[in-house]
């Protein structure tokens, strides 16, 4: 009932729809009864029964001829208001479902980084579509069906009971049979409906682990065992299915059998009715009244599913229910943000910031001062609390003591639209979109002045959502890419700048991903400008050539560059050293150098690796050494 | 960034393909004995089914109207009449239900076993396939092969022919009864039938085109949204939420507007099915009590003309008559679908086996483990054929020439794409060379069987490949010839076992989603315990040095490695220098080609190619520290 209660929001939205629809239900199943009623008058008349002389005919020609567009006339009307049911209840709750969908896209838009790194995708995704089906499925059919039941039962027995109490009595003692034979039958096939499911997903796991492991399969040659393996599920699936069809296949049968025998009994008794020889029951009133009864059957088969239709929906709409009341930790929050804060600077400052996930201490009491415009460079091991120092700065995250501020504002105060426009994350694996590289390159530009999609409001009569402004600037665009370095790769793409990345369109190769998303994150103009290692994936002489070319953006802007190579931290004005989330070091290169700590050794490292004509960082690898190596000449001696 | 994107066309139309129906006919043999029975059962069903007309009539008109008209006032004899009608109706019920269930249960029986059988040749087909097959058709659309296509045809048989069958009996047994009870009512009512059909048709075709956008729109509201979910930190960032908030909305909008299309129709099509139903009644109600009134007052005899029993068994068969008229209007539409899938499964079955064993292809007894290669040039690309020049881009491998003895350990070593993985592949003949031979024990790996071939291969993967089941079944490959004493000593031997007994259940632990609970380097002793007790000849590991280990892993991994090659032919891809120096013999490949080979001790005196890797790594050894 509590869910109902949240559901209500959503159905009020809707309520004339389904106010109207299910009104309507319960005129079409009126109608419905109709014609049993004009084909009982006709035999009635046709039998005499309708005048004092039984030997006679009590109809005319032109009253059969009536009677007869009675039944077309009331079935159509009939008709009538199913389609309007339809278009008002199945219509409504495919509108529910679309603006439960919107909403909760709309919130998910709001929860923050640490929701995301809890929560599984699949998991989201399968709340919106199964569970999203489940709920719509509740409202449309679920809702058409418990009236349709209800008022099907309701005008079918009032009709029976004024043609015959006697015979009404029969058909309410065999009822509870029936319905009940039919609610376990529906009980069985559902739970033999989940286990053949199981092992549908068990065979498509198991097809997909043969296949994807064909190297080891082949390579062991364990294919006979693979198939006796598979066989045996396959045959397991086959009992199952035997399983589900022995309650499934004869569901109508059943039906069918009851309701024969419920005539054979109504013959049986109804004929002595008729016997009797009082008038009181005639050959028409027991043929109507078979009739009516035979519409009785689909609202019985019904039974048995409209329960497991509500359970299902409200437990799904349990689970979205869960998502709409996920909250996000990070967010403008009332009373604290100031409004008027619009532009930053970019001076940056960790005042005793300490950072904890659980037992685990990522940033333990970090002060760091970073003026507006200067360079600073972050280096230390992996897992030293790094990556973390752009991500409170973004506040992807909040600190969970100490203050991060940014032109002397906690940021907890600077609204989030306005901290995020100023500042531009570059990160290490950086997560592009299946679009075109000019929206990609583009994708943090133009969206200020784009009106919101409005929730919780009805679709019904809403306007179309606006066009939307194509957003890059292609000028900016190509200037960013020239700057990272990645203008002469998209030259050479099929449809350069329109060339779409990702499943449906070419892949880029690591260097590129990254070089795109350094594109990305200039193009915006930032004040602050966070580089995450992202230049890992791109060998020194381009990373070289990046770099330069960021030095032209740089002027003017804070730049924070997170990386290991002592050839780009040098240049920093200030370079700090983190270790298990404490800074350790803190100074110019050459300061650092003489300090002889951490960076000081990574510096003597990879001095003498550059000594040997190779990478600047130290390799681990044979492989990648030998990639290294591939540019440089190899001795002709050497060559077999 | 617009969500219209047009539809993708519709699969082409194959309409009914005999050869292709054959072909499926032939999984019916098997079960010759069903498929009559079958035929028999719906045969017999559809004979019962307009007996209750008869009944009814009968009942009426010889129990009940000739009381009511006054013909008679006995009431005795007609309460007989009655009763037996009554009972006879609920006997043939009875029959009717145990021949419906019956036939029920003879189909999806069939249909299960067909299913099973063409499952079955799917898989084995896939097994025997050659390993680039694997690599040229995703994971998924393989799947989909044995899945949803083979569910296809499941549709084919049940949905299509089963009731393509028993709609076209039941039409001929209510229009056989209905003309001979009385031809002019039959004709009465079968004259809405051909709008019926037609309508069935017409708005069959529109639903179906309906739901093939509901589900195109749909896949792009998921790949949206599920974009959207993985990027959305990233969307935050670069304050792009209320673009993507638009952009969904589009894409929602184009989904609700797709359901609310595939609604319309739905509505309209049923209730205009049933008006032309109650049409037909209304018909027959007409044309019966009009005749019925006009031989009253002709005097006609009841026993010849229509009469109220006739009215009503007609009322009821016109009913019945109209649901096998409308499963006929969809029958093709069901075929159509099926065909395209079966088309796709007869795909794979026919695919051309690319390395297959030659007639009496040869078993190695007693193997000894030398492996030769002689002027070996490969290419991946199968356009690729000996007389492709040499010069061309797609060779992989350009002229190896290699002889490895028999116990002997080799490590190659060289850039990406040099070719390393490409040798290991052609010693297990995952794929089959261009120009000239491997060999093993002297016999060309083309003469010899495939799997006998393989059995004294063993690959030793970075990543061990763990199939679902337990540790032991992954160790033995549910070999069941293989003693559990065995693996403990294996798994003893490369210092796993003190890991695997600390597990609750010990080597009878499952492992779940494919060992994701397992570290890196529990991973790599498993793959090496797997090796050793699987005992192969010759040995292909892919040795990655691994950044995620701790030192103490690092050494162990590294003493199990040395202790699984021991006594075996070893080909190694190495990438940990101390794996390399431990190695008889190290073979630097460059482009497809071996630039050096020698031992560690003679290829660092030679100062080449070998010997400035080795300064590299040697300075990170160093930064290790």
């Amino acid at each position: 009932m509590d869910s109902l209660r949240t559901l209500w929001p959503y159905l009020r939205l809707h309520r004339r729809q389904y106010l109207i629809g299910l009104v309507a239900v319960v005129i079409a199943n009126s109608l419905n009864l109709l014609p049993w009623y004009f084909i009982r008058l006709t035999i009635d008349g046709v039998t005499g029964q309708t005048d004092a002389d039984p030997a006679t005919a009590g109809i005319t020609g032109a009253q059969v001829l009536l009677y007869a567009l009675g039944i077309v006339a009331a079935s159509a009307t009939a008709g009538f208001f199913m389609l309007v049911m339809r278009r008002m209840i199945v219509i409504a709750s495919r509108q529910t479902e679309y603006e439960v969908r919107r909403d909760i896209f709309s919130h998910l838009q709001t929860l923050d980084k640490p929701y995301y790194d809890r929560a599984r995708t699949g998991d989201i995704m399968n709340r919106l579509t199964g569970d999203l089906g489940a709920v719509r499925e509740m409202l449309g059919f679920g809702a058409w069906q418990i009236v349709n039941i209800v008022s099907g039962f309701a005008t079918a027995f009032a009709v029976m009971f004024s043609l015959s109490w006697q015979l009404t009595l029969i058909v309410m003692a065999l009822l509870p049979l029936i319905v009940g034979l039919l609610t376990y039958m529906a009980r069985q096939i559902n739970k033999r409906h989940t286990a053949v499911q199981e092992q549908n997903s068990l065979i498509a796991a198991k097809a997909q682990e043969n296949f994807s492991g064909a190297r080891v399969v082949k390579g062991y040659a364990i294919e006979d065992r693979e198939i006796e393996d598979y066989r045996a599920m396959n045959l397991e699936l086959l009992r199952r299915n035997i399983a589900l069809i022995k309650v499934d296949g004869p569901l109508r049968s059943v039906m069918n059998l009851l309701l024969g025998l419920a005539f054979g009994v109504i013959l049986l008794v109804g004929g002595r009715l008729i016997l009797n020889g009082d008038g009181t029951f005639t050959v028409g009133m027991f043929t109507q009244f078979v009739g009516t009864l035979e519409r009785l059957a689909f609202p019985m088969l019904m039974v048995g599913w409209i329960t497991g239709i509500t359970q299902r929906g409200l437990s799904s709409w349990r689970r979205l229910r869960e998502l709409f009341e996920a909250r996000p930790l990070v967010r403008d929050e009332r009373g604290r943000v100031n409004p008027n804060i619009q532009t930053l600077r970019g001076d940056v400052e960790f005042d005793h910031v300490t950072l904890r996930y659980g037992e685990r201490t990522v940033l333990e009491d970090v002060s760091l001062r970073v003026p507006a415009g200067t360079f600073l460079g972050v280096t230390g091991p992996t897992g030293s609390g790094k990556t973390v120092l752009g991500q409170l700065l973004t506040r992807s995250m909040d600190p969970t003591s100490g203050v991060v501020r940014v032109d002397g504002h906690d940021v907890r105060t600077i609204p989030l639209r306005t901290l995020r426009d100023h500042i531009s994350v570059v990160p290490q694996e950086p997560f592009l979109f299946s679009d075109s590289i000019a929206n990609n390159i583009g994708f943090g530009m133009g969206n200020r002045d784009l009106p919101e999609v409005p929730t919780g409001v009805s679709v019904v009569g809403a306007p179309p959502p606006p066009d939307i402004p194509p957003n890059p600037d292609m000028e900016r665009v190509r200037e960013a890419a020239r700057l990272a370095g990645l203008a002469g790769d998209v030259e050479d793409f099929p449809q350069g700048y329109d060339t779409v990345l990702g499943e449906r369109g070419v892949t880029l190769s690591g260097g590129q991903r990254q070089r795109t998303a350094i594109a990305r994150a200039i193009v915006r103009d930032p004040a602050i400008l966070v580089l995450d290692d992202s230049l890992s994936a791109v060998d020194t002489e381009t990373e070289r050539r990046i770099l330069d070319g960021l030095r032209e953006v740089a002027r003017g802007r804070t730049v924070i560059l997170i990386g290991h190579r002592i050839s780009t931290l040098r240049h920093a004005d200030q370079i700090v050293v983190l270790d298990g989330g404490r800074l350790v070091e803190q100074g110019t290169h050459d300061d650092l150098v003489a300090a002889g700590g951490h960076y000081a050794e990574l510096e003597r490292l990879q001095r003498l690796a550059s000594d040997l004509d190779a990478d600047d960082e130290p390799i681990r690898d044979a492989e990648v050494a030998a990639d290294a190596l591939e540019h440089q000449p190899i001795p002709q001696e050497a060559v077999k | 960034m617009t969500a219209g994107a047009p539809l993708p066309p519709e699969p082409s139309k194959a309409a009914f393909d005999a050869q292709l129906t054959r072909r499926i006919f032939r999984y019916l043999r098997p079960y010759l004995a069903l498929v009559v029975g079958a035929v028999l059962l719906s045969l017999a069903f559809s004979g019962i089914q307009p007996l209750f007309g008869l009944i009814q009539r009968y009942a009426i008109d010889h129990a009940l109207t000739p009381f009511v008209t006054g013909v008679t006032a006995d009431r005795e004899p007609l309460l007989r009449t009655l009763t037996v009608a009554a009972l006879t109706y609920m006997g043939l019920k009875v029959l009717e239900f145990a021949v419906q269930y019956g036939s029920i249960l003879t189909i999806g029986y069939l249909g299960q076993n067909v299913l099973r059988d063409i499952r079955a040749d799917v898989f084995t087909k896939l097994q025997r396939l050659h390993l680039a097959y694997f690599d040229q058709n995703p994971v998924g659309r393989l799947i989909t092969r044995v899945t949803s296509d083979v569910d296809a045809i499941n549709q084919f048989l049940t949905g299509g022919l089963v009731s393509l069958i028993q709609s076209a009996f039941l039409i001929v047994a209510y229009a056989v009864i209905m003309l001979s009870v009385d031809w002019r009512l039959g004709l009465v009512s079968f004259s809405v039938l051909p709008m019926m059909y037609l309508a069935s048709n017409y708005f069959r075709r529109h639903l179906r085109e309906a739901f093939r956008n509901n589900r195109f729109q749909q896949a792009v509201v998921n790949s949206k949204l599920n974009e959207n979910i993985t990027g959305m930190t990233t969307v935050q960032l670069f304050g792009r939420e209320r673009r993507m908030a638009l952009d969904f909305d589009h894409a929602n909008r184009a989904l609700l507007t797709a359901n609310e299309n595939s609604v319309k129709w739905f509505s309209l099509f049923m209730p205009v099915m049933a008006v032309l139903g109650q049409v037909g009644i209304a018909l027959v109600l007409y044309f019966a009590a009009t005749r019925l009134l006009n031989q009253d007052a002709a005097g006609v005899a009841a026993t010849t003309g229509v009469t109220v029993g006739t009215l009503v068994a007609f009322i009821g068969w016109t009913t019945n008559l109209f649901q096998p008229i409308q499963d006929l209007a969809d029958v093709f539409n069901n075929l159509q679908a099926a065909m395209a899938s079966s088309e796709r499964i007869f795909e794979v079955l026919d695919t051309e086996e690319k390395i297959q064993d030659k007639p009496g292809a040869a078993t190695l007894e007693p193997f000894e483990g030398r492996v030769t290669f002689d002027g070996v040039w490969f290419a991946y690309d199968q356009a690729v054929t000996a007389s492709t020049p040499d010069t061309d881009d797609r060779w992989i491998l350009r002229g190896i020439d290699l002889d490895i003895q028999p116990g002997e350990s080799v490590a190659l070593v060289g850039a990406t794409g040099a070719g390393k993985t490409s040798v290991t592949a052609l010693v297990s003949r995952f794929y089959d060379v261009q120009r000239g031979a491997v060999r093993v024990d002297g016999h060309d790996v083309r003469d010899l069987a495939q799997h006998d071939l393989r059995r004294h291969v063993g690959v030793v993967l970075q990543d061990v490949f763990l199939f679902a089941g337990t540790i032991e079944s992954n160790l033995t490959l549910n070999n069941p010839a293989i003693s559990h004493e065995r693996v403990v000593e294996a798994c003893q031997y490369v210092g796993v076992h003190d890991y695997i007994v600390s597990l609750p259940e010990g080597y009878q632990t499952e492992v779940r989603e494919r060992g994701a609970t397992l570290s890196t380097g529990q991973k790599q002793l498993l793959a090496f315990a797997r090796a050793l007790i699987q005992n192969p000849d010759i040995l292909l590991v892919l040795d990655e040095a691994t950044a995620n280990v701790d030192t103490e892993t690092e050494l162990r991994i590294q003493q199990a490695l040395l202790r699984v090659m021991k006594g075996r032919t070893s080909i190694i891809i190495a990438h940990r220098l101390s794996t390399i120096e431990h190695c008889d013999r190290i073979v630097v490949m460059r482009k497809g080609r071996i630039v050096e080979q020698g031992s560690h001790r003679a290829l660092l005196e030679k100062g080449g190619y070998y010997a400035r890797l080795h300064r590299l790594q040697y300075a990170q050894g160093n930064a290790a520290d």
